[in-house]
């Protein structure tokens, strides 16, 4: 069912995982484990958020683990939030890291491969 | 003339010389004292029984010449009839010759008296009765036979009475074995019954169960039972020895059941003209525990009996052949009519499985070649080998050709399996794989009856496939006509919600719409064309189409439906659509609707209970006996109103009647008035008609303005938070908040609701959260409570995220934890300075 909000696809062995709709209490854990699913051993993850039309604490929570994850493995992570909207308000509300945020796919997709 | 002179003519020759008549007459003469003492003999008697007359005379009575038995019968009998009435004839003794040998002999004797009476001398004949015993003999022997052949017959006329009587190959075969035992003496017998489909004998009875070896034979097998059902002729094994020449086998079962002779007859009918001499149907062995050769008559007996059998069999052959026949036809009749109880093609599939299994088959599978992966139904549990099966199945789909396996070396792990195409109008759609039931006849003999069974199924699942196809498309096509986005729009907020009709029916024509007629007019409307199906699908589009097009900020409702009658006159399967039709002005609130023969809109304000709009009715569409001039009327709505627009299949019936189920449906709507919007057409047609419905339901909920107060209620589950989201979300926008400020406080009132059910309603999933959203010119307000008992949990961190969220989003927050817990979140209305 997670694929209403979830789509991964492989771009120069960066997993691109896209996300689409709303993410709170009732779908954050099974979409946070399709995303784990779908990232495998990717060296690199970069999770669009710009589709997200809302996102409350269980998602922040949800990503906040997936990033602790892929940081111990030594996967390099992106979020791409926009330069404002929902997800980027939410999670700069709870003070995700700067240099874990970017623009646009482009930008992240350029941070993670240099 | 008289006869005393002619007698006296006559020349006696004894009269020459009496003595010599005396002593050579053609009988023996006896002459003896009353006690019996022989005085004279003939020499008649004497050739007779070789005794010398010097021994006889005066020295042996005549009593002394008889066998013991005979001695016994001349004191009891001979003797005193002799004594009493002076003469006895015809008295059969055995005399004892001087060699020992016995004369058959038949005496008379006659006793003379002296004048006082006193016996005097006894003169016996004696007749030489050898001849005439031997005649007897045979005669007896002769009757004995009759008696035993007539016996036979007997038994043999009972057995063929049965054999007529019986009416299964069974019963014939249960009658037969009984003839041997009384018929020839047999000690036991046994019977085999040909199973031509297998090229097989059936050992079927016996009436020594303990026999052993009788088991099924292979027609092809060097075996006596084979061989005799092969040749159509008898064998008679007359010893072990004799036995072990022909038939080892034979041989060693004798030995084991400690027979000497074994006759193995075979059960023929009567060849008919078509067949080359009888068919052997079976074979009657019998046995004897002693070497036991069988007379002419014995085997004719036999023979005729094989024949009677073979006959009965026949007959009984024939009869089960017309009673399976019959089966088939009634079989064929009630799996056409199961499957046509049911129009999808799933049911179908199923119902003729679940038919097959167990009555013909053990295993059956219909695969049908729809969708990328086909589709197959199976019943029974011994599928044959996998390989094989999906290997048949291609060749089958490709070839149209009928595969079947029967019992043998090469049928492997499936035996008796049979895999048929199943074609309508000259495709082959999938195929019918069958495993069969081993007590009926193998697949191949079965051909004809699978075959039409088939044929009957191919075009029962055609039909299917045809319906389920237009469903589909009818589905599909309603689902994108219906699927539309409704404009968005701050003003106004809408809801729909179509459920079909229940589980394999057709779809219907019912539909809603909501259009902006131009930037304040907008136009609701839900309609309901008559009948099911891809026809009445296509004409709701055209229907819905034709309102949009007609539909004018001048014309109003009235002439809209006066336009969609002229429409209906070219369009006939539009005809008699009912139509509820409202425009809302949504500048100034006022709202002009219509229905054509369509029940009424249900309208809620907010200050008032639910009413429904009864005026502005006219006609259904093109009708020629209603009312045709087309009335309207006006309303005006004020902000917060909810208008409630369905088809009737959310109301009508059977067991209640309209006017009821209208209370009832004014009831549920004002009961639901604080639920969110969203999701309360879904949750009104779930109570008003639940699942199993027949008919296809629409609804339409347009909420009009922005309330200045929002209040509502959700139960304790985390699913509808989204509803209440979507709710807000529309309120926010409907008073014009920035979007900014608009997301914050989504997302603080979505943290605080999740908190009062996670921590709240722990242990109630049955709680309620109130929400109550307030506008003022400074700031907007949202309270949220529940009546639970807070429960900090162990690990904070959801808590206290969420807790932190809300407080660096709001302006001010405050928790009251006096009554349940009540969150109130304040966001000033910057946008407004």
């Amino acid at each position: 069912m997670s694929e209403q909000w979830v789509t991964v696809t492989e771009r120069d062995g960066t997993a691109v995982v896209r996300l689409v709709g709303e993410i709170d209490l009732t779908n954050a854990s099974e979409v946070g484990q399709s995303i784990a699913r779908g990232c495998g051993a990717a060296p690199a993850v970069l999770i669009d958020l710009t589709a997200v039309s809302f996102l409350d604490s269980s998602g922040v929570r949800v990503l906040d683990t997936l990033v602790g994850e892929f940081d111990s493995h030594g996967v390099r992570t992106r979020l791409v939030v926009g330069e404002s909207g929902v997800a980027r308000m939410t999670l700069q509300l709870c003070a995700f890291r700067d240099d874990l945020l970017a623009i646009d796919v482009e930008q992240a997709a350029a941070e993670l491969r240099g | 003339m008289s006869e005393p002179e002619a007698t006296q003519d006559l020349w006696a020759p004894w009269e020459d010389d009496p003595s010599d008549l005396y002593e050579n007459a053609p009988c023996g003469y006896l002459t003896t004292l009353p006690d019996g003492t022989i005085v004279r003999v003939n020499e008649t008697f004497l050739s007779w029984t070789g005794l010398k007359r010097s021994d006889l005379v005066g020295r042996r009575r005549f009593r002394d010449l008889l066998s013991t038995g005979g001695q016994l019968y001349h004191e009891t009998h001979y003797a005193p009839l002799l004594a009493m009435q002076d003469d006895v004839h015809e008295i059969a003794f055995d005399i004892v010759r001087a060699n020992g040998e016995r004369l058959p002999a038949l005496v008379n004797s006659v006793m003379h008296r002296d004048d006082a009476g006193r016996p005097r001398v006894i003169r016996t004949t004696v007749l030489n009765a050898t001849e005439r015993r031997g005649y007897e003999r045979e005669l007896l022997a002769a009757r004995r036979l009759a008696e035993e052949s007539e016996r036979r017959v007997r038994v043999l006329q009972r057995i063929v009475a049965d054999l007529a009587a019986a009416p299964t190959e069974a019963e014939a075969a249960a009658a037969v074995v009984r003839a041997p035992e009384p018929a020839f003496g047999a000690t036991s017998s046994s019977v085999w019954l040909m199973d031509a489909d297998r090229a097989q004998l059936v050992s079927v009875t016996s009436t020594d169960p303990a026999a052993a070896g009788h088991d099924d034979v292979s027609l092809k097998a060097r075996h006596a039972v084979a061989d005799v059902a092969r040749r159509g002729t008898v064998h008679i094994s007359g010893s072990v020895s004799e036995a072990e020449r022909d038939y080892p086998d034979l041989a060693a079962t004798m030995r084991r059941n400690g027979r000497d002779t074994a006759v193995l007859i075979p059960l023929s009918a009567v060849g008919t003209e078509e067949k080359d001499g009888p068919e052997v149907l079976g074979v009657l062995a019998f046995d004897f525990a002693e070497e036991r050769a069988l007379s002419e008559t014995e085997l004719r007996m036999a023979e005729m009996l094989g024949q009677q059998a073979g006959q009965a069999l026949d007959r009984a052959r024939l009869y089960d052949d017309l009673r399976r026949s019959e089966e088939r036809a009634t079989f064929l009749v009630s799996v056409t009519r199961a499957m046509e109880e049911t129009h999808r093609l799933r049911p179908r599939s199923r119902r003729l499985v679940d038919r097959l299994v167990p009555e013909v088959a053990d295993w059956a599978a219909v695969d049908l070649r729809v969708g990328p992966d086909g589709m197959r139904t199976e019943a029974g549990s011994t599928s044959p080998d996998a390989g094989w099966l999906t290997e048949t199945i291609d060749a089958v789909a490709v070839g149209g050709e009928p595969r079947f396996l029967d019992t043998g070396p090469e049928s492997g792990a499936c035996p008796d399996c049979a895999v048929l195409p199943l074609t309508a109008r000259g495709r082959v759609i999938g195929t019918l794989s069958l495993r069969m039931t081993p007590a009926r006849h193998t697949a191949s003999a079965e051909a004809g009856f699978l075959l039409d069974l088939a044929d009957r199924a191919g075009l029962a699942l055609e039909n299917a496939r045809l319906y389920e196809q237009e469903r589909v498309i009818a589905q599909t096509l309603q689902r994108s006509l219906l699927a539309g986005e409704p404009p968005h729009d701050s003003r106004f907020a809408v809801e729909t919600h179509y459920q079909p009709a229940g589980y394999d029916l057709e779809i219907g024509g019912d539909w809603f719409d909501v259009f902006l007629i131009n930037t304040d007019k907008l136009a609701v409307v839900v309609g309901d064309v008559v009948g099911r199906g891809i026809d009445a699908a296509t004409t709701m589009g055209q229907l819905r189409s034709a309102v949009r097009a007609l539909a004018t900020a001048e014309a109003g409702p009235a002439r809209l439906l006066e336009r969609l009658d002229d429409f209906t006159d070219r369009v006939e399967s539009a005809r008699m659509t009912t139509l509820a039709y409202a425009e809302v002005d949504l500048g100034t609130g006022e709202m002009t609707y219509a229905c054509a023969g369509h029940l009424p809109p249900l309208l809620h304000e907010p200050t008032a209970p639910p009413r429904f709009l009864f005026d502005g009715r006219s006609a259904p569409l093109g009708s020629r006996a209603g009312r045709r001039p087309r009335a309207e009327r006006r309303v005006r709505l004020v902000g917060g109103s909810r208008l409630l627009l369905y088809t009737d299949g959310l109301v009508e019936r059977r067991d209640r009647p309209l006017d009821a189920s209208l209370q009832v449906l004014a009831r549920e709507y004002a009961r639901r008035r604080d639920a969110p919007l969203p999701g309360l057409p879904a949750k009104l047609a779930d109570t008003m008609v639940g699942r199993g419905h027949t008919d296809d339901v629409c609804l339409l909920c347009l909420a009009l303005g922005a309330e200045e107060r929002l209040e509502r209620a959700i139960g304790a589950d985390p699913a509808q938070i989204a509803l209440l989201r979507k709710d807000l979300r529309g309120w926010l926008a409907g008073h014009q908040v920035a979007e900014e400020s608009a997301q914050a406080i989504l997302l603080a009132m979505s943290e605080a609701v999740a908190n009062s059910i996670d921590h709240g309603y722990r242990d109630d999933p049955f709680g309620q959260v109130e929400v109550v959203a307030r506008i003022s010119a400074e700031a907007i307000e949202v309270r949220v409570t529940d009546h639970g008992v807070w429960r900090t949990p162990d690990d904070s961190e959801p808590e206290g995220r969420g807790l932190d969220l809300i407080r660096r989003m709001m302006d001010r927050v405050t928790i009251d934890r006096s009554n349940g817990t009540t969150v109130t979140l304040r966001k000033d209305r910057r946008e407004a300075r």
